[in-house]
């Protein structure tokens, strides 16, 4: 198995006597697409600053495509790009400049620049604002230059801070469909925070959820939503030919049943503390009615991570 | 091309496209074409005129450069840091492959290449406009000095510069950066002076702050007159002793100031002050090299003040923390 793209071991960081980030632990391997996600102030933003080698750990390592972030800072940031929340961007400069400017910091020839750019323009739709100073932009069309500015040295990683802050739904819905076709044309691995975790739940494959700056769960979205319930407890929904109310109470009286929810007119949701799925199909088919779908009930990330905040 | 120069570049650039630059530039090119107009004419109605003069008769070069020099040096350095800190772009640039130190020199060497353009086109302006206005040109020697008078001028704007980015590295605003900049130059050379002599006094007290104070001597002799007190023999001789200290003392001090420090190097690099050797005393212009000795310590100064300046905002810049909206 290849090595992963990003390993934490204990990494630590304290601003005097507060914890930001406290002994994290996460791997996150090539070719992911995962959401990083935490309240304010939980440490994603110290996190991803040091994945960048832009802030030095108190203590722990980390590395980034093997690269350590303390002491090869500056390869981290050959094969990693970073869009940090609130990037700004020379105002008095074009698109076009701006994105030189970056490029010649990265080394890039002049000519491979240029191709790289014009590509890049066609691909975020900004091609007929490349010369038009940055000052001029949206809010919407400046985070595609910030995506392009993250694009123009081909990383291998890129991480978002918040990339969907201030968008209008078009533009974030733009947005996501662009780090997924980025991540599947380019097989870039994409580490990304955001406050919108339907955002999260649409773009990313896997999740991980920070609290006091430790980690507290890296799952898929699936796997976290079959777990949900917990142990004790597991959520089924049913879309049936017909429900009555005759069969709500039949469901509710099987013993490990513990609530029935009529949740539209041929859709129930049967929560129970055992798995009950025979016994209940079968006092459906006894009802007389024909069951057209039955699968796990799927929770919204939201409900998830209230799950872990539910103390705070 | 490195990182550093990539950033130097892009900062010259703007800087020679910047309004505040080309304002201010402007400002210093127009008061230098009627500077030399003023001081050719000048110069011509002298009897021994000497072309050195265009830079130091009234309304000299060397007192607009004293006076807006530091507005210049200021203006490209005093939001160098904090503006890219508060606009969001210096954690977009330094997400990219190169040392953070990368950052602060190509700033500062591309305020010192803008610096430099400004002298340069100015001291060659007043020399272009003054030379068919005399009908002369400058000695070799003199060219020697107009050479030296230029370095020590971007000597003397760079430490604005430095001292300009300094307060961009430590403060967050760039208002307060701003207003420690404009308050930094107008101490140094408007009140700077007498601050020293205020605390001149204040340390070494000779009671003639108020009534001044009168001297005869006769042979060795000293008597010193303070209002109505008559002070001879040793008490007349003490308080010439502590009149002199105190001078030293308040000369002490005035080299905080880098626009005193330049101006005193400019006038005796520009200046015919006479200048003594092996016993003979000569009224003319010293040779180069002896005015660049005795202005020795002042351009080590300046030199100082700028070194000191720089390094305090490396290390500053370098130790700080990049944190979210940065």
């Amino acid at each position: 198995m290849s090595e992963p793209m990003i390993k934490t071991n204990q990494l630590t960081k304290h601003y005097g006597e507060i914890k930001a980030v406290d002994q994290l632990d996460l791997t996150v391997n090539e070719g992911e697409v995962v959401g990083f996600l935490g309240p304010n102030g939980s440490g994603k933003t110290t996190t991803l600053l040091m994945l960048m080698g832009l802030s030095l750990p108190t203590s722990g390592t980390a590395s980034v495509g093997g690269y350590s972030v303390i002491e090869q800072s500056k390869n981290v940031r050959q094969i990693a790009a970073m869009l940090p929340e609130g990037a700004g961007y020379y105002d008095d400069l074009t698109a076009r400049q701006n994105l030189r400017y970056i490029g010649e910091l990265n080394e890039i020839p002049r000519d491979e620049l240029e191709t790289r750019i014009d590509e890049l323009f066609d691909m975020v739709s900004l091609k007929k604002w490349a010369d038009t100073k940055v000052g001029k932009f949206s809010r919407g069309m400046k985070q595609r230059l910030g995506i392009m500015e993250v694009l123009v040295k081909k990383p291998k990683i890129a991480f978002f801070d918040e990339p969907t802050l201030g968008l209008d739904p078009k533009a974030t819905k733009e947005l996501r469909d662009l780090l997924i076709r980025l991540n599947k044309d380019y097989n870039l691995t994409i580490m990304m925070s955001s406050h919108l975790l339907y955002e999260i739940q649409q773009t990313c494959q896997r999740v991980l959820i920070i609290r006091k700056g430790q980690l507290v769960v890296s799952d898929s979205i699936a796997n976290l939503s079959n777990h949900f319930d917990g142990k004790d407890r597991t959520s089924i929904e049913f879309e049936l030919t017909k429900v009555s109310s005759d069969l709500i109470q039949k469901l509710k009286d099987i013993d490990g049943v513990t609530s029935v929810d009529k949740e539209s007119k041929n859709k129930l949701f049967v929560q129970t503390n055992i798995d009950k799925s025979q016994e209940i199909s079968e006092a459906i088919t006894k009802s007389g009615s024909t069951i057209l779908l039955m699968k796990p009930k799927e929770h919204s990330l939201e409900e998830i991570f209230l799950n872990y905040y539910e103390d705070d | 091309m490195t990182s550093f120069l990539v950033v130097c570049k892009k900062e010259l650039y703007d800087h020679l496209g910047s309004k505040r630059f080309l304002l201010l530039f402007a400002l210093i090119l127009g008061l230098s074409f009627f500077s030399a107009y003023s001081a050719a004419d000048s110069v011509r109605n002298q009897g021994t005129a000497v072309f050195l003069d265009i830079f130091t008769s009234s309304s000299s070069f060397v007192y607009i450069m004293f006076m807006f020099g530091p507005l210049i040096g200021l203006a490209l350095g005093f939001d160098a840091i904090n503006r890219e800190r508060n606009y969001g772009s210096l954690s977009v640039l330094l997400s990219q492959p190169m040392f953070r130190d990368s950052i602060i020199n190509g700033k500062f060497l591309a305020g010192v290449s803008a610096l430099s353009l400004v002298a340069v086109s100015t001291v060659g302006m007043m020399t272009g406009i003054a030379i068919p206005l005399l009908g002369f040109g400058p000695t070799p020697d003199q060219i020697v000095r107009i050479v030296f008078f230029t370095l020590i001028t971007i000597l003397y704007l760079s430490v604005w510069l430095a001292i300009g980015i300094l307060f961009s590295t430590i403060t967050k605003k760039i208002t307060t950066s701003m207003i420690a900049s404009v308050s930094t130059w107008f101490v140094s050379a408007m009140l700077m002076t007498t601050i020293a002599m205020i605390l001149a006094n204040l340390i070494i007290p000779t009671y003639s702050t108020y009534g001044g104070y009168g001297m005869s001597r006769t042979g060795d002799d000293i008597t010193v007159y303070l209002g109505d007190q008559v002070l001879t023999g040793d008490e007349a001789n003490d308080f010439m002793d502590r009149l002199e200290q105190q001078n030293d003392l308040q000369k002490t001090l005035c080299m905080i100031s880098p626009s005193l420090l330049y101006q005193d190097s400019a006038l005796s690099i520009l200046s015919n002050n006479g200048w003594y050797s092996t016993g003979v005393v000569y009224y003319d212009f010293a040779p180069p090299e002896y005015d660049m000795f005795v202005n020795w310590p002042h351009m080590t100064t300046l030199a100082a003040v700028l070194i000191a300046c720089f390094a305090l905002s490396y290390i500053i810049f370098l130790r700080q923390e990049i944190r979210v909206g940065n």
